[in-house]
C-alpha cells in the first residue's frame, strides 16, 4: 500500500459502523454527500458494538433471562409454568438463534437504509495517511485507499483485559463472546461491577449458573446514588448472584475441569472456583492505531480524540463521534453526535450541546439516571431539594406484582429548576425519557408535577416526586412544612 | 522583575489583529509610551505604545501573526537580564486558556456519575492509553472543547436559535423562569441589547453572525495563489456578507440633473482653493444628503432586531467610501447636517488621505448613520452599491456625464449624473426612497441655496 495508489474519492469517508458511525453516514448521505463506510466487519459490521455484541444482544439476553421472573411472577399469581424457571429451563442454543435473529434484522435494516441512499461499505481496517486519505487494510477491502473531504472517526472501543486474566476467547472470555454462549456455565465469575458486569451476570445467574461478581471497588455499580444501587444489590443478591466488593481479581488457574480465580481482598487472599470467567471491567479505545500522526487530531489525556461541540477535531477535516471521544460511551450519545458531525460538515450549524446523557442499567430491576443525582448536585454547590415517590405506593407498580424502587428528584432549592432524575424499579429504562426531555428543556419541577400523567401508569411517580420535592405530594403521607 | 506586556484592548470591539512591523528588536532599550509595534486591526494600523521603560527582552510574535487581546507581545526587563521564559503562569496564560480553564474545572468538578460509570466502572484501568498530543495545531488555541452535558438552561430550539444567529448563548442573560434563556433573550442579544459583556459586544454590536454555508469547493485545472482572507479584506467580506444576509434590500434609481451644480463648483472652486480646500461635488452631495436626511428621519436610522425597535437617529454622520490600496474604508463626516460645504470638503480629502494611509483614527471609521459611494468617479454610470449595516441606506454616484435632455421643450445639452439608493427595506418602503432622492435631488438641483446656507 503506497501513497500514489489510486483512490476513490467520497465526499464524506465515516471510520467504524457503530451508531455514531452508520448514523452519521446516513444523515450525511440525506443531506446529499456521496459517502463510504469502512468497517473490519463490513456490511456485516453494520450498527458495531451496540448492535453485535453490546446494547441489543445483551439487551436480548437479559430479556430472555427476565422471562424467568416472569414465570416466577406467574407462579406467584397462581399459574401453573410446569418446569418453571429453574436451572435447565431454557434451552440456550435456541435462545442464541433468536438472538442472532434480532440483530440480523437489524443489520440487514440499516443496510436497506445504505442502499436507499447510496452508502457504500468498504470492509476493511482503516487507517490514516494524511488529513484527506485513508488507507485500508484487509483481504476483504476492494479497495485500499479512500480520499475524502471530509471524516467522521467513530471507531469506538474494545474490552480491557486484566492482568492475569487475559482474554483466551474460551475459558476467559469478554462481554462479547459471553453474549454468545450457548449454555450456563455452572460456576461463572464475573470479574468488573460496572453495568455490563451486573446485566450479564444477572442474566446468567437466571439462566442457572451460579455467579459470583467481583468488584474492586466498594460497591457495585460504583459512581451510581448509593441509594438506588442498594436496591438492585438486595434485588441480585436475592436471586443467588454472590458480591465480593473491593476485591481484585489478580489470575486464573486451570484446575482439573475447573478453573480457580484468584482474589486478593482486603482480608486477605480468596479462590474461586468457576467453570467460565467474565471480564468486564470497563473499555479502552485505541486512537494511535489509526496513526493519526499523519493528521492534525489531538489527543486529550486520556487518549481519546478531542473534539469541539460540532464533533470537530483539531483537524478541521475529520470529526470523531462515539466512544472514542470524551463523554459517557454510550450508543445513544454517539447516535446524536453522528448526527450533529454528518450536519455539522455539511454546513448545518447542529451542536451536540445536550444538558442530558441519560443512563440506564439493565439490571433487575432496571436503574435509570437522567442529569444530575443528588450528591452530585450539592457537590456542585447547588442548593437542593429532593423528592421521592416509591414504587410501593403507585397502583399500577401493585398491580403488576413489582413494588420494589423508587423515583427521585433532585431540584434547585431556589429556583425549582429540575436538576436530576433517578429511577429504579420496573420499567425504570422506559420512564427515563420524560425526565431527559424535562432537564433538556430545563422545565422546573413545577412543570413535570402540572403535567397530567395518565393514571394508572409508572409515569404518575415523576410528577408525584415532583410534587413530594414541593411539598404538595397527595399520595404519601404530608411533611410538615409542606406546601399547604 | 521582566514584565509580559500583553496586546492591549485597543478598543471598539477589537479582539485581534495582526503583526505588520515591529518598531524594536530584542536588546534594545525602550522609554514608557514608546512605539514598539504596528498592529492592523480590521479597522486600521495602529501604533502599540509601550507601558513600561526597560530592555526588550523577548518578541512574541512574528510579522505576519495574528496576536489576540491578551496574548503576550513583548517581554520586558532590565539591561543585562536574559529572557527566562514565561514569568508568573497567571501573567501569561493566554486568554483562551483563561477562558477554557472554567471549562475544564467544571467537568472534572462534575464527572457526573453516569459519565464516569459508562466509561468503565472499574478505577485505575490497567492497559489504558496514555497522554497523546501529536503535532500542534495553531487552531488548538480556539479549540473549544464539546462539554457532556452542557451547562446552558436552555431549551433546544433555542440553543439553536443561538446558533444560526452566530450567538454564543453562555454569554445570553437568561430571563426566563430560572434564568432559563428564551428566544427572546438571545434575539434581543443578536441585536445588540441587553447586557452585554465587553467581548460580546463586538458580535453583539453588529447584530447577527454569518450562517455556515457549506464552502464552495472547485477543480483547479490551472495554477492558482492563494491569498489569505484577514485584516481590513476580511472585514469588508464579514460585513458585506451580513448586510446581504440581514437586510431585505431594494434599490431606487434616478437622475440627476447637475448642469447648475457643475456651475457652481466651477465658479467657488477657484476661491475654495486659496483657502486650500479643493471643493468636490462629493462635498455638496454629502450636504444635500444631510439635508435630506433631517427630513426623513426613517432613512437616518437602524433597525434593532432584538428590542424590535426602529432607532432614529438625531445626528447625521455621512460616511463617504474610499478607495484604499488595501481595499474599501469608509471614513465619516460627523454631523455633517452642522458643516460648511467647505469644511465638508476638507474633512472627506483629509480623511481619505489618512484612509489610504491606513492612519486614520478607529474613532473616524465609526458612528455613521448614513453611506455614499462616489463609484462614478472611478467609471461607470451607475451602481448598486451594498447597504452598509446597521444604516439603512447607501447612495451611489454615477460618472457626471454631458448628455442631451429635453428641457421644457427643448433639447439641451445638460449635465447629468445617475444615482442608486439601496435600502433596507424593513426600514425604508419604496415610495419612502423616493420621495427621500427627491428631496436629495431638490438641493443639488439648486446648489446656491446650499452654498449660501440658506436651507
Ligand atoms: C455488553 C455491552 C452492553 C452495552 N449496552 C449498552 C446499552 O444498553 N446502552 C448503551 O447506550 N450503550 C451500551 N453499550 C455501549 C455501546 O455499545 C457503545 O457506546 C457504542 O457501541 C459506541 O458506538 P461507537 O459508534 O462509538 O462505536 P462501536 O459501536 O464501538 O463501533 C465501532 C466500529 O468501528 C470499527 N473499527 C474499529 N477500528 C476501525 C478502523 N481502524 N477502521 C474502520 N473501522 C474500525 C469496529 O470494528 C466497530 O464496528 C454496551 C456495550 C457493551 C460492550
Amino acid at each position: 500500500m503506497v501513497m500514489g495508489e489510486l483512490a476513490e474519492q467520497f465526499d464524506v469517508a465515516v471510520l467504524g459502523a457503530g451508531p455514531g458511525g452508520y448514523v452519521a453516514a446516513i444523515r450525511a448521505a440525506q443531506l446529499g454527500k456521496h459517502v463510504v463506510v469502512i468497517d473490519p466487519a463490513g456490511i456485516q459490521g453494520l450498527g458495531g458494538v451496540c448492535l453485535h455484541a453490546g446494547c441489543i444482544p445483551s439487551k436480548a439476553i437479559i430479556y430472555a433471562s427476565t422471562v424467568a421472573s416472569t414465570l416466577e411472577n406467574a407462579m406467584a399469581l397462581g399459574f401453573d409454568v410446569g418446569k418453571g424457571c429453574g436451572k435447565g429451563a431454557v434451552d440456550l442454543k435456541k435462545l442464541q438463534e433468536w438472538k442472532n435473529n434480532v440483530v440480523r434484522k437489524l443489520d440487514t435494516g440499516i443496510a436497506g437504509l445504505f442502499t436507499q441512499l447510496g452508502v457504500e461499505t468498504i470492509t476493511g481496517k482503516a487507517f490514516f495517511q494524511s488529513s484527506n486519505r485513508v488507507g485500508i487494510e484487509g483481504e476483504k477491502a476492494s479497495i485500499h485507499a479512500v480520499e475524502f473531504k471530509k471524516c467522521i472517526i467513530a471507531t469506538g472501543g474494545s474490552p480491557i483485559s486484566l492482568p492475569g486474566l487475559a482474554f483466551d476467547g474460551s475459558t476467559v472470555l469478554s462481554s462479547a463472546e459471553a453474549l454468545d454462549l450457548d449454555f450456563a456455565p455452572e460456576e461463572f465469575v464475573v470479574v468488573g461491577g460496572g453495568y455490563i458486569g451486573v446485566e450479564l451476570g444477572t442474566a446468567f445467574q437466571r439462566f442457572g449458573s451460579r455467579v459470583t461478581l467481583i468488584e474492586f471497588g466498594e460497591r457495585i455499580l460504583p459512581g451510581l446514588d448509593p441509594d438506588l444501587v442498594a436496591v438492585v444489590e438486595q434485588r441480585i443478591r436475592a436471586a443467588g448472584v454472590k458480591i465480593v466488593t473491593k476485591a481484585k481479581a489478580t489470575g486464573v488457574e486451570k484446575k482439573g475441569k475447573k478453573l480457580v480465580v484468584q482474589v486478593e481482598t482486603a482480608n486477605g487472599k480468596l479462590e474461586v472456583s468457576a467453570d467460565k470467567v467474565l471480564v468486564a471491567v470497563g473499555r479502552k479505545t485505541d486512537a494511535r492505531a489509526l496513526k493519526l500522526e499523519n493528521t492534525r487530531v489531538q489527543l486529550d489525556e486520556k487518549g481519546l480524540i478531542k473534539v469541539d461541540a460540532q464533533g470537530r477535531t483539531t483537524d478541521s477535516s475529520i470529526f470523531a463521534v462515539g466512544d472514542i471521544t470524551p463523554g459517557p460511551a454510550l450508543a445513544h450519545k454517539a447516535y446524536r453526535q453522528g448526527k450533529v458531525a454528518a450536519e455539522a460538515l455539511a454546513g448545518l450549524k447542529s451542536a451536540f450541546d445536550n444538558r442530558c446523557v441519560p443512563l440506564v442499567v439493565f439490571s433487575s430491576p432496571e436503574l435509570a439516571v437522567a442529569g444530575l443525582g443528588e450528591a452530585e448536585a450539592r457537590q456542585k454547590g447547588r442548593s437542593v431539594v429532593v423528592g421521592k415517590f416509591p414504587y410501593s405506593a403507585s397502583g399500577r407498580a401493585l398491580s403488576v406484582n413489582r413494588s420494589e424502587g423508587f423515583v427521585k428528584v433532585v431540584g434547585d432549592a431556589k429556583t425549582h429548576e429540575l436538576l436530576g432524575v433517578s429511577i429504579v424499579g420496573v420499567q425504570a429504562s422506559n420512564l427515563i425519557s420524560e425526565a431527559s426531555l424535562a432537564i433538556e428543556c430545563g422545565a422546573l419541577l413545577e412543570d413535570v408535577a402540572h403535567t397530567i400523567h395518565p393514571h394508572p401508569t409508572l409515569s404518575e411517580m415523576i410528577a408525584e416526586a415532583c410534587e413530594d420535592a414541593l411539598g404538595e405530594c397527595t399520595h404519601l403521607p404530608f411533611k410538615k412544612g409542606g406546601k399547604k | 522583575m521582566a514584565f509580559d506586556f500583553k496586546f492591549p484592548d485597543v478598543g471598539e470591539g477589537i479582539h485581534e489583529g495582526e503583526l505588520v512591523e515591529w518598531l524594536v528588536k530584542e536588546g534594545d532599550v525602550v522609554k514608557a509610551d514608546q512605539a514598539i509595534a504596528n498592529v492592523e486591526t480590521d479597522k486600521a494600523v495602529v501604533e502599540i505604545p509601550c507601558p513600561k521603560a526597560g530592555t526588550v527582552l523577548k518578541l512574541h510574535a512574528k510579522v505576519g501573526d495574528t496576536i489576540k487581546v491578551g496574548e503576550v507581545l513583548v517581554t520586558i526587563g532590565s539591561a543585562g537580564e536574559k529572557y527566562a521564559g514565561p514569568a508568573a503562569a497567571p501573567a501569561v496564560t493566554p486568554p483562551a486558556a483563561q477562558a477554557k480553564a472554567p471549562t475544564a474545572t467544571v467537568s472534572k468538578a462534575q464527572p457526573t456519575a453516569p459519565s464516569s460509570m459508562a466509561r468503565g466502572g472499574t478505577p485505575a484501568v490497567p492497559g489504558a492509553p496514555k497522554v497523546a498530543a501529536y503535532s500542534a495545531d495553531a487552531s488548538a488555541a480556539a479549540f473549544e472543547p464539546m462539554q457532556v452535558p452542557s451547562q446552558v438552561l436552555a431549551m433546544p430550539h433555542t440553543r439553536q436559535l443561538a446558533r444560526e444567529l452566530g450567538v454564543d448563548i453562555k454569554r445570553v442573560p437568561g430571563t426566563g423562569p430560572a434564568g432559563r434563556i428564551t428566544d427572546e433573550d438571545v434575539k434581543r442579544f443578536a441585536g445588540g441589547g441587553g447586557s452585554v459583556s465587553p467581548q460580546a459586544g463586538a458580535a453583539a454590536a453588529g447584530g447577527m453572525a454569518l450562517p455556515a454555508f457549506e464552502k464552495a469547493s472547485w477543480l483547479a485545472t490551472g495554477e492558482e495563489e492563494r491569498v489569505a482572507l484577514k485584516g481590513l479584506r476580511k472585514k469588508i467580506a464579514e460585513n458585506m456578507s451580513r448586510s446581504n444576509w440581514m437586510v431585505p434590500t431594494a434599490v431606487q434609481f434616478d437622475e440627476v440633473d447637475v448642469s447648475e451644480l457643475v456651475e457652481a463648483r466651477e465658479k467657488e472652486k477657484a476661491r475654495a482653493e486659496r483657502q486650500g480646500v479643493k471643493l468636490t461635488y462629493l462635498a455638496f452631495i454629502a450636504k444635500a444628503v444631510a439635508h435630506a436626511l433631517k427630513e426623513f428621519p426613517y432613512v437616518n436610522a437602524s433597525l434593532d432586531e432584538g428590542k424590535q425597535e426602529i432607532v432614529l437617529k438625531k445626528y447625521y454622520n455621512v460616511g463617504i467610501a474610499v478607495d484604499t490600496p488595501d481595499g474599501l474604508m469608509v471614513p465619516v463626516v460627523k454631523d455633517a447636517d452642522q458643516k460648511s460645504i467647505l469644511e465638508i470638503a476638507k474633512e472627506i480629502s483629509e480623511k481619505a488621505a489618512l484612509a489610504r494611509e491606513r492612519k486614520i483614527a478607529l474613532g473616524d471609521l465609526r458612528g455613521g448613520t448614513f453611506t455614499i459611494t462616489n463609484i462614478g468617479s472611478v467609471g461607470g454610470i451607475g451602481g448598486i452599491a451594498v447597504v452598509n449595516y446597521p444604516e439603512v441606506a447607501i447612495l451611489a454616484l454615477g460618472t457626471i456625464r454631458k448628455l442631451p435632455r429635453v428641457v421644457e421643450d427643448r433639447i439641451l445639452l445638460r449635465h447629468v449624473m445617475n444615482v442608486s439608493l439601496s435600502f433596507d427595506h424593513r426600514v425604508v418602503d419604496g415610495a419612502l426612497a423616493a420621495r427621500f432622492v427627491n428631496e436629495v435631488k431638490k438641493h443639488l438641483e439648486d446648489p446656491y441655496a446650499m452654498l449660501l446656507e440658506v436651507i
